[in-house]
């Protein structure tokens, strides 16, 4: 009998040491004390005015470390989303990933004509569809942005309806102001049943993005501040670009981004201490050639771990970024760069991995980079599973049973075990070449398309159930009308 | 030979060392013109080509841009005094702002860059500007062009709106209009009114030079 033994059973990957890590967030209290960050709501200064942070004339307000730390403190290490029908399937914390898509992307390759168009709500539906077929894709949020609606100010209750009925699977949803996250809300109560309900088994997060660098608008401020009075779950997600609106050197993006994040949490728990928080950040680079904000640089994927390991060690959820791409058709460098993230980010144990599906540099939601995805994840979660190493798995008395020159394919230890041990492509070709060419010589963006084809043609989401619809309907038309009205 | 030293000094980035240059450039009886267009824009121009093809990235342009200013700096003056006016060096006046509602500047600056670095004077209202604002400052700097930014959909309508606002103060055809910004595309244009749509900083520069060319053509 062996003693002191330890058995990883998963890969270990980290990019920060402890030390490092709470040098980042060290320097992230030194940039709240500092140099602070501009508030755009009058709320907000006001819970800041009634605290010990400093509030000055222009809107600035600078946070004491200590109350920075007592936020993180109070606020929540898990967090579990549910499915439309209460089933608690995403539980965010430290080391557990779940994948989705991103949202309000402009256009789409219309599956018809291949013509760049803008999304429609029958898009995102669509989308919201593929979502719910796919097993290794766990939340959804748009991944397009609904531009066949009467205003572009109440687009977000029409894009949540096609959303609501597209999928049962947690939500991330994005709104326009408070207003629209308001109604969204009572929307999702139709399903839910209550507040309380709602605040025991959360349907949705909302998504909210600051300004970088460390600035916060009135509407992002509202929605955080909504958020908190109804316990609803908030990402508050800076993007910033390295060498552009943040410093050039990683670690420098990484100090602003988590006080950015920060600043956020704390202004949260002024409002309702230990709301459920998740912290974020799209910590990408600049591209020095094109000035384009990018979606598929390693750099993304290296600063995102990174700031990972720093939301394992403050143990706040962390809602990270991959499966995305700048190539602007699903192609090689697409595979390429949704490989090289997904990868990352799974190792990295990031709780939210977000933008499986952008192409074009976050212009493009594109259903077929979804299908692409998924099996890419697959193949990721089963490095994830590492490898068993016990006397069974050892087989040593297998391979003496076998001896030399014998075969392992007839044995029972084979048939036990190869479906364990083995990934199962559903896309990948492992045809031999004659094969492959009887069949049409498909690639794998063939594959993609067939499979896709075969999801829209077939899939059928679990319909809403009777009434919700209509009452749905009714909340859209009265923001619309009070649009209307508006604009006169 | 110290046109040309002004030029390498303008596309390696030497902001101290072209400081002296100009000034002994000034010395040798060279006119503040010929340094300007022979030697710094001369040296500008390469940048420019380097640029569109990748030789060089955008923190090397910044700098070379810093150094045109360094040198303009110096020379405003005497451009001034020599001819009597405003320097005739600048190809015509842009008037570049992000619309309201819209926080975001990073492209709209890199668009001013670069069209300072191909001779324009710009002029920069900022972010969050609203329809009024454009007409205030088309009236007041009287551009050729107006160039407007949106990152949001949410606030890209206010590009057609601001068009109509110029229109309403009767001053829309005296400039030629472009537009840019992560949500815009030719048809957004197309639909509101926008004369040109540019989907990068270069194409944004390659527009204005179009524009101005049209003008003088249709003057002459």
């Amino acid at each position: 009998m062996q003693v002191n033994q330890v058995h990883y059973s998963t890969p270990q990957f980290s990019v920060l040491s402890q030390d490092e890590r709470e040098m980042i967030f060290k320097g992230a209290l030194e940039v709240m004390e500092r140099v602070g960050g501009r508030f755009f709501n009058e709320e907000a200064l006001e819970l800041f005015r009634n605290s010990d942070a400093q509030v000055t004339e222009d809107n600035l307000v600078k946070i004491p470390s200590w109350m920075t730390i007592q936020a993180i403190n109070d606020a929540p290490n898990t967090i579990t989303l549910c499915s439309r029908d209460g089933e608690r399937n995403v539980h965010l914390g430290k080391n557990q990933v779940y994948f989705g898509t991103g949202s309000d992307c402009p256009f789409i390759y219309d599956r018809n004509s291949g013509e760049r168009r803008r999304y429609t709500c029958e898009d995102v539906y669509n989308a919201a569809r593929v979502v719910d077929s796919l097993p290794n894709l766990d939340f959804f949020m748009s991944l397009g942005l609904a531009s066949d609606v009467p205003h572009d100010e109440t687009y977000d209750r029409h894009q949540f309806f096609s959303m609501v009925r597209g999928t049962k699977k947690p939500l991330v949803v994005t709104a326009v102001d408070k207003e629209g996250l308001h109604d969204l809300y009572q929307m999702e109560l139709l399903l839910t049943g209550s507040e309380d309900e709602f605040r025991l088994n959360p349907r949705f997060a909302v998504y909210i993005e600051p300004s970088s660098p460390l600035a916060h608008s009135n509407e992002c401020l509202e929605k955080l501040l909504f958020c908190a009075e109804n316990s609803i779950p908030a990402i508050y997600t800076p993007c910033p670009s390295a060498g552009a609106t943040a410093p050039a050197s990683i670690a420098g993006m990484l100090i602003q981004t988590l006080a950015e994040s920060l600043q956020g949490l704390v202004l949260s728990h002024l409002k309702k201490p230990g709301m459920p928080f998740i912290m974020g950040g799209v910590v990408t680079i600049m591209d020095m050639k094109t000035s384009n904000y990018c979606y598929g640089a390693p750099e993304m994927s290296l600063a995102s771990a990174a700031l990972t390991d720093v939301s394992k060690y403050l143990d706040l959820p962390m809602f990270s970024t991959a499966g995305c791409s700048d190539a602007r058709v699903l192609d090689e460098q697409a595979a390429i760069e949704a490989q090289i993230s997904i990868e990352t980010a799974f190792l990295s144990g990031a709780s939210l991995v977000h933008d499986i599906g952008y192409l074009d540099s976050g212009l493009n939601g594109s259903l077929e980079m979804l299908v692409l995805c998924n099996e890419i994840i697959g193949m990721v979660k089963h490095l994830g599973k590492g490898i068993t190493v016990d006397e069974d798995h050892l087989a040593a008395d297998l391979i003496d049973q076998v001896g030399p020159g014998g075969n392992f394919l007839t044995t029972s230890h084979t048939f036990d075990h190869y479906k364990n041990e083995f990934f199962f492509p559903k896309l990948l070709d492992r045809h031999n070449v004659e094969t492959w060419a009887a069949q049409g010589k498909n690639t794998i963006v063939d594959h993609v398309n067939k499979s896709l084809d075969q999801i829209l043609s077939t899939y059928e989401p679990e319909p809403l159930p009777d009434g919700v619809e209509k009452k749905m309907k009714e909340i859209i038309e009265k923001a619309d009308k009070k649009m209307e009205q508006k604009k006169g | 030979m110290i046109l040309k030293k002004i030029s390498q000094a303008v596309i390696e980035g030497d902001v101290e060392g072209v400081k002296e240059m100009a000034n002994q450039g000034l010395e040798e009886g060279i006119t503040p013109q010929q340094l300007l267009d022979d030697g710094v824009l001369a040296g500008m121009e390469v940048v420019g080509e380097r640029f569109k093809n990748f030789d060089m990235y955008i923190p090397e342009v910044l700098k070379s841009a810093r150094v045109m200013h360094t040198v303009m700096d110096i020379l405003r003056p005497k451009l001034v005094s020599s001819d009597g006016g405003e320097s005739s060096s600048s190809k015509g006046t842009v008037v570049l702002g992000t619309v309201e509602g819209d926080m975001h500047d990073i492209g709209k600056n890199l668009v001013s860059l670069m069209l300072e670095g191909a001779g324009f004077k710009v002029v920069d209202i900022g972010i969050d500007q609203s329809p009024k604002s454009f007409v205030e400052a088309v009236e007041k700097e009287k551009p050729q062009i107006v160039g407007m930014s949106a990152l949001l959909t949410t606030t890209a309508p206010k590009i057609g709106e601001t068009v109509e606002a110029l229109k309403e103060a009767g001053v829309r055809d005296s400039v030629k209009i472009m537009a840019g910004g992560a949500v815009i595309d030719q048809a957004f244009v197309d639909e509101n009114g926008v004369d040109a749509y540019g989907p990068s900083a270069t194409a944004a520069m390659d527009i204005a030079q179009q524009f101005v060319n049209e003008v003088k053509q249709n003057a002459s």
